[in-house]
């Protein structure tokens, strides 16, 4: 007990909060303005005419041509957050904005995006506002030098788990005795200049697979511990930006690099503060403490989150059947880049009067979520929902849904995941094993 | 701090270097299966082995209907409209070993909409027989030109060649009519032109070059192409429609490709599944010998059946004999075949959909290319 308390009152300089609030904020606002100019607003959120919501968020519904102020309202907070501007208020409208966007349409899932959600979730309890912000200017009552040291470690640790648990996800046999699906990703990449043609060779598939696993499993320690963190940073840079040109990943691995600076001391932050000070504006100059006391709830709230963060992704264990076939517990749980997965799903519906008819999935769904829920069980499951109400419309009486479904995993030749017998009308979508998907008939070791 | 970021700037820079001096020997002497794996060699081949000499094929057959054409319409005779209607089937089965090149110009020029969509419309036909100035430009037009539109002015138009040789002599309406025939085949030589002209310049060029495997790729394009015109146009189009195992059950028998010819249809089919065949493995048209292909990139992938240890290549091209000896098991006229045996026509839908699942999910994941157009069935 005496080294929590003792743990508690550590104070450190609020400066790495700072920065990572400027940084966070900032690429959050690039994020947006990236996915507003490439079309992405109206391809993913207003042009489908279904969405698949996540189990338990029916109630998120598209917003048509909202979803743009929606956007701008997620955006101009990035940017409050950003230059620390009412704080309290923007980093709750952030997380809640950007949230609602990603629980739109589970098609779009990605796990950086759940990794934004969360740190936005964070950063709502953090004092991140108290040092070098339009807040602590206004109201200089809040100035705080220094804060306790918990604020900054609680960011940390949150990196550390999702390194650490996508490390964890790599320790199976697909990955490191396969080399899939890298061996299927990397020849693709054979004509980039210089190394491309490495990629031709299965030995660099086994090198990147063993690399990137012990790479994620060690990170977090080795950017923890002041000696090796520069080697640690320079590790995570290279990491990253290999991972930019090889695959089609986005802003991730920027955020995950500029993130990353949160290891650093608090000297490295100042000199950055005062290296924008020196440009912007006139010195920050203060010393108070921060010396309110924490409310306990809050301490409730982070050991809830953790308890959470530690335990969620491990749900799988609770489902029979091969995890990456099935994805029950598959999303949530840091699974990055893991799986080469494609499908086809030719539903016909039917009814007892004789009616017949197959679907034309271009009626239903973008390209995007055809090809998600090709591959998906749980959305297989929700589509052949919509598909019931809309042909109970077209005058199906009590339509039954089946699906022709072929899904190849990792370089396996193709296999049904529902058999073409299964009335998916009749199926409810629960947390509960769903005992209609078919076995892969094969096993992935390990995580 | 300046002096310690100076070091990892001089050892990433090392690190860089070290990379390129490692690849070094490797770009000098390319390997045997580098070579496989090469799409740049892949992609010439396809251009210079197999599309440009097959337009070439296709241009032959096409020329020497549209003279036929031509010496119709300034002189419609019985024996002249049977010369005619060889060159058209010939052109037509030809038309079969270039359709599937639905990538880079052909797509383009969506030359395929305007060559064959069935059935023909004949009431559009006919309205636009009496408007010449009708605009052949519009979807709503396509399927009042073409193959299967000339299908119609050829073979439809009356019971027997005396009435057909009546119905482009009649006084008055036989001008417009021959005029009508004439502006099909004039659009369609123009298309054609259009296209060839772009495979023997600039594009041939940009095709081989483009070697990514992203959206906007050619191998990505081509393969897309590829798995679609599979999907929609040998086993929707030809079967599935017409024995209605597509949508509902129903069968439409008057869907059949060359419906007023009849017993071309079979033809048509078998010789557009070859030619698809063929593409898959490689085989130069001139030559007819295998080279740089889908099939060798996929073996050079090592993509195969991790229970049985068949290659993939070898898993479609044995469920590609499947579908060839379904198609054998029909008689020439499908037209008849799916009034007559419709479960056979069905069962050669049912073998290319197992077909259509190899290629477009187990063989696009194995080349990691992913498939972006819609599969919009039963249009």
């Amino acid at each position: 007990m005496m080294v929590i308390e003792k743990y508690q009152k550590k104070i450190m300089s609020a400066a790495p909060l700072a920065v990572f609030r400027i940084f966070f904020g900032l690429m959050l606002l690039g994020g947006i303005i990236r996915f507003w100019s490439n079309g992405w607003i109206k391809s993913l959120y207003i042009d489908p005419k279904f969405y698949f919501t996540f189990y338990g968020f029916d109630w998120v519904a598209p917003l048509g041509q909202f979803t743009y102020l929606l956007f701008f309202i997620c955006g101009l907070s990035a940017f409050l957050v950003a230059i620390g501007l009412w704080y309290r208020l923007t980093s709750i409208v952030l997380f809640a904005s950007f949230t609602y966007i990603e629980l739109i349409d589970k098609s779009v899932y990605l796990n950086h995006y759940y990794f934004i959600s969360l740190m936005c979730l964070l950063l709502i309890f953090l004092p991140a506002q108290v040092y070098f912000s339009v807040d602590s200017i206004l109201k200089p009552k809040i100035k705080a030098q220094n804060i306790p040291q918990w604020n900054i470690d609680v960011l940390k640790l949150m990196m550390a788990i999702l390194y650490f648990y996508a490390g964890l996800a790599k320790v199976n046999s697909d990955w490191l005795m396969e080399s899939l699906p890298l061996k299927i990703w990397l020849p693709a990449r054979n004509d980039m200049p210089i190394i491309g043609s490495l990629f031709n060779h299965t030995w660099i598939a086994y090198l990147f697979s063993w690399f990137g696993c012990i790479f994620d499993l060690a990170i977090p320690f080795l950017l923890w511990n002041k000696l090796t963190r520069p080697y640690a940073y320079i590790a995570v840079i290279i990491f990253h930006v290999f991972t930019a040109l090889l695959f089609p990943i986005g802003m991730f691995p920027y955020i995950m690099i500029v993130s990353a600076l949160i290891f650093f001391p608090a000297s490295f932050h100042q000199g950055i503060i005062n290296w924008i000070s020196h440009r912007f504006k006139p010195k920050n100059n203060n010393i108070n403490s921060f010396t309110r006391s924490e409310p306990k709830l809050k301490i409730y709230f982070f050991l809830v989150f953790f308890a959470f963060q530690l335990v969620f992704p491990f749900r799988y264990m609770c489902y029979p059947g091969e995890l990456f076939w099935t994805e029950e517990g598959y999303r949530f749980s840091w699974r990055v880049m893991l799986m080469e997965k494609a499908g086809y799903a030719q539903f016909i519906v039917k009814d007892a009067s004789g009616k017949q008819e197959s679907v034309n999935n271009s009626e239903f769904l973008s390209p995007l979520q055809e090809k998600m829920m090709s591959t998906q069980a749980d959305m297989l499951l929700q589509y052949a929902h919509i598909l019931s109400k809309h042909y109970a419309q077209l005058g199906f009486v009590n339509p039954e849904v089946y699906v022709d479904s072929y899904v190849a995993l990792n370089g396996r030749i193709g296999k049904p995941l529902v058999s073409n017998q299964t009335n998916l009308a009749k199926e409810i979508d629960s947390f509960k094993p769903k005992t209609w998907i078919q076995p892969l008939n094969d096993e992935i070791k390990g995580f | 701090m300046q002096i310690l970021m100076r070091n990892y700037l001089m050892l990433f820079v090392l690190f860089v270097m070290s990379i390129q001096i490692a690849c070094k020997p490797k770009t000098d002497t390319p390997k045997k299966e580098d070579n496989a794996l090469d799409r740049q060699v892949l992609l010439t081949q396809m251009a210079d082995s197999i599309i440009i000499p097959a337009y070439g094929n296709f241009k032959t057959k096409f020329d020497a209907f549209y003279l036929a054409a031509n010496t119709f319409s300034s002189n419609p005779t019985e024996p002249n409209l049977i010369v005619l209607r060889i060159k058209w089937a010939e052109a037509y089965i030809q038309w079969q070993t270039v359709e599937l090149f639905d990538f880079g110009p052909a797509d383009k020029q969506t030359i395929r909409n305007f060559y064959n969509i069935y059935p023909a419309d004949t009431t559009g036909i006919q309205f636009n027989i009496a408007n010449p100035s009708a605009n052949l430009d519009i979807p709503a037009s396509y399927t009042q030109q073409g193959f299967p539109a000339l299908d119609y002015l050829l073979n439809g138009t009356g019971n027997s060649n005396a009435s057909i040789i009546t119905y482009y002599t009649q006084p008055i309406e036989s001008e417009k009519r021959l005029a009508y025939l004439m502006r099909v085949c004039n659009r369609m030589q123009s298309l054609l032109g259009l296209v060839i002209t772009d495979w023997n310049g600039a594009f041939r060029e940009t095709f081989i070059n483009k070697t990514g495997l992203d959206i906007s790729s050619s191998t990505s394009l081509m393969v897309n192409g590829l798995v679609l015109h599979y999907e929609r146009f040998i086993r929707s189009g030809k079967f599935g429609i017409p024995s209605g195992a597509l949508l509902n059950g129903i069968a439409s028998p008057e869907k059949v490709e060359a419906f007023y010819k009849k017993d071309l249809s079979i033809t048509l089919a078998k010789t557009a599944h070859q030619a698809y065949v063929n593409y898959f493995n490689g085989k130069s048209v001139h030559a007819g010998i295998e080279g740089p292909s889908l099939k060798t990139y996929l073996n050079a992938l090592g993509a195969k059946d991790g229970v049985t240890g068949q290659s993939l290549s070898e898993i479609i091209n044995a469920q590609f004999v499947q579908c060839g000896n379904k198609i054998n098991g029909l008689n020439q006229n499908l037209y008849q075949e799916v009034i007559n045996n419709n479960q056979a026509v069905k069962d050669v839908f049912t073998e290319m959909q197992a077909a259509v699942r190899m290629l477009k999910v187990d063989m696009t994941s194995a080349m990691s290319i992913t498939i972006t157009f819609t599969d919009n069935d039963g249009d």
